[in-house]
C-alpha cells in the first residue's frame, strides 16, 4: 500500500482507538456504580472471534473479496445480535454500544476491502483486534 | 500610529476600569469571603500589571516600528530571551495556583467540628431545607411519601417526624454550617454571593459544602445551572439571623 | 462551480462560505438574546410572526431564549469556528505551502465538507421541528437533555436532532483531522523538512491532531446521550429521579460522566478554534514587519505543547461539578501551565514586530488586534484556573466574557485577517484596504465596548444563560450596564455591513492582483 494509505489508516486506528477508550472508561466507570447485571453472551457470538481471525489470515493471503465475506457475515451476526437483545440491565446497554459500535467498523471494513483490496489490510487487522478486545471485554472481563 | 493609540487606550481604558472605586462585587460576610476578596484583588493586580505592560509594549511596539523606511532588524530568536521570559511566566503562572489554593482548601477539604446541618434539595424550580430537629436526626426519606403540595418536598416517611422543612435558608451567625446538596431531577447549582460559595447540585449524589457567615441579613440564592426554562426564577434565600434569634425561629418552627 | 469537486481550493472555500452563513446566523441569534435581555416584556411583532408558540403575543418566552441561546452556541463554536480557521484556510493554503498539489485523500475531502453541511442541515431542522430547539445549552449537560421533552419544550426530537447533528460533525472533522495529518505527513515537497513549513502548516497539522484525539470522545458522549434518551438507558440517568412529578425508573448512571466524556473533547476543542489563528496570525505579522517569526522553533513547539498539554485541562470546567476537590488542584496546576506557552506565543508575536518595519495593511491590522484580544481575553484565564476563584466565577457572565474575548472575538479576528491577507490569492483581486481598516477601528472598539463591562457583571455576581433578570433586584440594578452592552452588540453587527460590501464586492470588483501581492514569500504565492 502507499504511505497515505498506511498513514492514513494508521490516523482512522487512533481516532477509532479514542471512541473506544471513551466508551471504555464509562463502561469502567458504570461498573463501579453496583447494579451492573451479569447475563452471559450468547455461545453462538463466540464463534465470530474466529471468524475475524480467519479473515485477517484471508487479507494476508490475498483472499479480500472472501474477506469482505467474512466481514459482512460478521457484521450480520453482530445485527443480529442487536435485534435480538433487549436492554433491561446496564450490560446490555453497553453491549448495544460496542457491538453497534463495532458492526459500524466491520461493515467500513468490509467495503474498504472491496473497494481497495489489500490496501485497506491495515484497517480490516484493527477491526479484527477490535473485536477480539470488545467480546474479551464484554464476555470475560464484565 | 492610530492603531497604537487605540490599542494604548483601550487598554488604559480596561485599567481605569477596574481601578475605579465603584467596585462590583457584593460585601463579604464571612472569614472566607474576606481571604476569597483578597486573593481576587492579588490575582487582578498580577494580571493587571501583566496586561498593561503586555498591551503597552504592543502599542509600542506598533508606534515605535511603523514605516519610516528603516531596515527591519535580521533578529529571528533569543534563545536567552526565550528561557527568561518562559522562566518568569511560569513560575508568576505557577505561582498564582499554588497561591489560590488555600481558599479551595479551606471550603472543600477542611470542615468544622460539629456544624449545624441542613438538607437542600433542589428541584425544578424551588429550593427546599431540612433541619433535623430537637432528636438531632434526619428522618428517613423515601420517594413515595414526596407530596409537594403537602409541605413534604424531601419525602419523609414518619408524619410525626420532628424535622424542620422550610423553604428559605436560615442559619444562626458565627456557627458553622455544613449543608448536604440533592438535586431531585436535573443539575441545579447554590449560590451565594455573599459568602463566596458556589457548588452544583447533581442528582444521584449529596454533595457536602461548607460556610459560617458573620453578618446578620438576607442573601439571594439563584440557581447557577441551566436547569430548563425556570432556571432564573428558581430563587431562594439565605437569612442569617443572630444566634438567639435562630434559636428562637427554631422552636417557632419545631411547635408547628 | 462544481459542487462535489475534490479540488481543495473549492472546497475551502465551500467550507469559508458555510461558515460565513452560520455566523450570520450566529450573529442574528445573539443579537435577538441581547435584546430580549433588556426588554423582556416588548411585544415584537416579528417574534410573534417566526415563532407563535415561543413568542405568543410578540413577547419571548423563557424557553425560546433558551433555544435561541443553545443554537447560537453551537453553531458559532462548531460551524464557524471548527469551520473555516481549519478546513477553510487549511484546504485552501495547505497543500501549496508544503508543496503538494492536493490533499492526500480529496475524495474523502469532498465527502468531509458535505457531511458537515448535513450536519448544519440536521441542526437547523431542530428549528422547525416540534417542540423547536434544544434549550439544554451547547453544552447539553444530562438529566436536563437526558430525559426527554419531560424537562422542557426543545427537549424532544429538536435535542436528538441536535446530538446527531454533533455526530455528523464528528464523522466530518475525524475525516478532515486524516486527510489533513496524512498530508502533512506524506506530501511535503523534498525540500520542506517539518521545521521548514510556514507556521500555519503547523497550526493546521496540530490542530488536527488534536481533531484526531478529542472527536471520538466527543461522539461517544453523544451516542451514549442519545441512547439514554431513545433505547431506556441509564449511562447519565441516576436513580431516585422525579421530573415534572413523574417518578424515572432508571438507575445508576452519572450525569458527571458525560461532563468528562464532553469536556474531555470540549477543551482540546478551543485550542481548535484559535490555534489555526495564531498560525495566521504569525504569518501576517511576519510578512508585514519585513522579518522571520521571531523563535520559529519555539513557536512550533508550543503549538504542539498546547496541543498536548489542551487535554490535560478539561477538569477547569469542572471545578464546582462535584467531583474530587483534590483532582480540581491538579486541573488548576495543569490550566495555569498550558499559560506558559500561550505567552511564549504573545511575546514571540511582539518580538516578531518588534525592530521591524512595519506596513499597516488591513490584514496587519486584524493580526496585531489578534494580539491586543488574546491578551485581554486570555489574562482572564488566571482568574477562572483557579478553583479558589471559581468558586464564585462559575456560570456567571465573567466566565462568557472570557470565552467570547477569545473565541468570539480573537478568533474572528485571525479570520477577518486571513480572509484580508489571502483574498489575493483566493480571487484574483484585493480587497478594500481602507474599508477594511475603518472595519477594524469600529469592530475593534465595538467588541472592547461590549466584553470588557460584561467582566463588570459577572463580578456582581450575575449568573449564565437566564433569559431575563426580572426576578432579583440585584439583576436589575446591573441592567444599564446590559443596556450599553446590547447597544454595542447592535452597533457591531451594524459594523459587520462594512465588511460584507467590502468582501463581495472586492469579489467582484477588487482592483486586480497577480503574485506575491505582499512579499510574503511562502510557497502558496507562487504561480507554479
Amino acid at each position: 500500500m502507499t504511505n497515505a494509505a498506511r498513514t492514513g489508516q494508521t490516523l482512522l486506528i487512533v481516532a477509532s482507538t479514542m471512541l473506544f477508550a471513551a466508551f471504555t472508561s464509562a463502561l469502567v466507570a458504570r461498573r463501579a456504580g453496583g447494579d451492573f447485571g451479569d447475563t452471559p453472551l450468547p455461545v453462538w457470538l463466540w464463534a465470530s472471534a474466529p471468524l475475524a481471525l480467519a479473515a485477517s489470515w484471508a487479507v494476508e493471503r490475498g483472499f479480500t473479496r472472501s474477506a469482505a465475506a467474512a466481514g459482512a457475515a460478521l457484521t450480520a451476526s453482530q445485527l443480529f445480535y442487536l435485534g435480538s437483545l433487549h436492554i433491561a440491565q446496564v450490560d446490555q446497554a453497553f453491549r448495544s454500544v460496542f457491538v453497534g459500535a463495532h458492526a459500524a467498523h466491520a461493515a467500513a471494513g468490509a467495503c474498504a476491502l472491496l473497494l481497495h483490496g489489500r490496501s485497506a489490510r491495515l484497517f480490516w487487522h484493527f477491526a479484527g483486534g477490535l473485536w477480539i478486545y470488545v467480546l474479551a471485554l464484554l464476555g470475560v472481563w464484565t | 500610529m492610530h492603531l497604537a493609540i487605540a490599542i494604548a487606550s483601550l487598554a488604559t481604558a480596561c485599567v481605569l476600569l477596574f481601578v475605579q472605586p465603584r467596585w462590583w462585587l457584593p460585601e463579604a460576610i464571612s472569614a472566607h469571603a474576606r481571604a476569597y476578596d483578597a486573593q481576587l484583588h492579588v490575582t487582578l493586580w498580577v494580571i493587571g500589571v501583566l496586561f498593561a505592560a503586555a498591551q503597552g509594549l504592543l502599542a509600542f511596539a506598533v508606534f515605535r516600528f511603523r514605516d519610516r523606511g528603516q531596515t527591519p532588524s535580521a533578529t529571528a530568536g533569543n534563545h536567552r530571551l526565550e528561557l527568561v521570559w518562559t522562566s518568569v511566566t511560569a513560575v508568576a503562572f505557577l505561582g498564582l495556583a499554588i497561591a489560590g489554593q488555600g481558599i479551595w482548601a479551606a471550603v472543600h477539604l477542611q470542615g468544622a467540628p460539629n456544624p449545624l446541618r441542613v438538607e437542600v434539595l433542589a428541584k425544578q424550580f424551588a429550593w427546599s431545607y431540612r433541619y433535623a430537629g430537637p432528636d438531632g436526626v434526619f428522618s428517613a426519606v423515601e420517594v413515595k411519601s414526596i407530596d409537594d403540595a403537602g409541605g413534604n418536598p424531601f419525602g419523609v416517611v414518619d408524619a410525626k417526624s420532628d424535622d424542620i422543612v422550610t423553604a428559605l435558608l436560615h442559619v444562626p451567625a458565627g456557627r458553622a454550617v455544613e449543608l448536604r446538596l440533592k438535586s431531585r431531577d436535573v443539575i441545579h447549582n447554590f449560590f451565594v454571593r455573599e459568602l463566596r460559595i458556589k457548588q452544583d447540585v447533581v442528582p444521584g449524589m449529596t454533595i457536602p459544602l461548607r460556610f459560617q457567615a458573620e453578618k446578620t441579613g438576607r442573601y439571594e440564592i439563584p440557581c447557577s445551572e441551566l436547569c430548563g426554562l425556570g432556571h432564573h426564577q428558581m430563587r431562594s434565600a439565605l437569612v442569617v439571623m443572630g444566634a438567639g434569634e435562630f434559636e428562637a425561629w427554631l422552636r417557632e418552627q419545631q411547635s408547628r | 462551480m462544481k459542487w462535489f469537486s475534490t479540488d481543495h481550493k473549492v472546497i475551502g472555500k465551500q467550507y469559508i462560505g458555510l461558515s460565513l452563513f452560520a455566523v450570520l446566523m450566529g450573529m442574528v441569534l445573539s443579537l435577538l438574546m441581547r435584546f430580549h435581555l433588556v426588554y423582556p416584556d416588548t411585544k415584537v411583532p416579528l417574534f410573534q410572526a417566526l415563532w407563535p408558540e415561543g413568542a405568543p403575543g410578540g413577547v419571548m418566552t423563557p424557553e425560546l431564549y433558551l433555544s435561541l441561546m443553545t443554537m447560537h452556541g453551537t453553531i458559532m463554536v462548531f460551524f464557524v469556528l471548527t469551520t473555516a480557521p481549519q478546513s477553510g484556510f487549511g484546504n485552501c493554503f495547505l497543500p501549496p505551502q508544503i508543496g503538494a498539489h492536493d490533499m492526500a485523500f480529496p475524495v474523502l475531502n469532498m465527502l468531509s465538507f458535505w457531511t458537515t453541511a448535513l450536519s448544519f442541515a440536521v441542526l437547523l431542522m431542530a428549528f422547525v421541528v416540534e417542540g423547536g430547539a434544544p434549550l439544554s445549552g451547547w453544552t447539553a449537560y444530562p438529566p436536563l437533555s437526558g430525559l426527554g421533552k419531560i424537562t422542557g419544550p426543545g427537549q424532544g426530537l429538536g435535542q436528538d436532532l441536535w446530538l446527531v447533528s454533533i455526530a455528523l460533525f464528528c464523522a466530518a472533522s475525524l475525516m478532515a483531522a486524516i486527510n489533513f495529518i496524512t498530508t502533512v505527513i506524506e506530501l511535503r515537497a523534498p525540500d520542506m523538512g517539518y521545521f521548514d513549513m510556514p507556521l500555519t502548516a503547523w497550526a493546521w497539522f496540530v490542530t488536527a491532531l488534536i481533531s484526531l484525539f478529542a472527536f471520538g470522545v466527543l461522539l461517544a458522549g453523544g451516542i451514549l446521550l442519545l441512547l439514554d434518551r431513545n433505547l431506556n438507558t441509564a449511562f447519565f440517568v441516576p436513580g431516585g429521579l422525579i421530573v415534572n412529578d413523574r417518578v424515572e425508573p432508571r438507575s445508576g448512571g452519572s450525569p458527571i460522566l458525560f461532563q468528562h466524556l464532553f469536556w474531555f473533547f470540549g477543551h482540546p476543542e478551543v485550542y481548535i478554534a484559535i490555534l489555526p489563528g495564531m498560525g495566521v496570525v504569525s504569518t501576517v505579522l511576519s510578512t508585514f514587519s519585513g522579518k522571520k517569526v521571531f523563535g520559529y522553533r519555539a513557536m512550533a513547539y508550543a503549538l504542539l505543547a498546547i496541543g498536548g498539554l489542551g487535554f490535560l485541562v478539561w477538569g477547569h470546567h469542572m471545578f464546582i461539578s462535584g467531583i474530587n476537590p483534590y483532582s480540581t488542584i491538579a486541573f488548576s496546576v495543569l490550566t495555569l501551565a498550558i499559560g506558559v506557552p500561550s505567552a511564549i506565543k504573545t511575546f514571540n508575536w511582539i518580538a516578531t514586530i518588534w525592530g521591524g518595519r512595519l506596513r499597516f495593511t488591513a490584514a496587519m491590522h486584524y493580526a496585531l488586534g489578534f494580539v491586543s484580544l488574546f491578551i485581554t481575553g486570555g489574562i482572564t484565564g488566571l482568574v477562572l484556573g483557579q478553583p479558589g476563584l471559581d468558586l464564585y466565577f462559575h456560570d456567571t457572565y465573567f466566565v462568557v466574557a472570557h470565552f467570547h474575548l477569545i473565541m468570539g472575538v480573537a478568533a474572528i479576528f485571525a479570520i477577518f485577517a486571513a480572509l484580508h491577507y489571502w483574498f489575493p490569492r483566493m480571487y484574483g483581486r484585493t480587497m478594500n484596504e481602507t474599508l477594511g481598516k475603518v472595519h477594524f477601528y469600529l469592530t475593534f472598539a465595538g467588541v472592547y465596548a461590549l466584553f470588557v463591562p460584561m467582566h463588570f457583571a459577572g463580578i456582581a455576581g450575575n449568573p449564565r444563560r437566564y433569559p431575563d433578570f426580572k426576578e432579583y433586584e440585584f439583576l436589575q440594578s446591573l441592567l444599564p450596564l446590559h443596556k450599553g452592552m446590547t447597544h454595542a452588540a447592535y452597533f457591531l453587527a451594524a459594523v459587520q455591513l462594512l465588511f460584507l460590501y467590502n468582501y463581495f464586492r472586492s469579489k467582484r470588483n477588487g482592483a486586480e492582483a497577480r503574485g506575491d501581492v505582499w512579499g510574503a514569500g511562502t510557497r502558496e504565492w507562487r504561480d507554479d
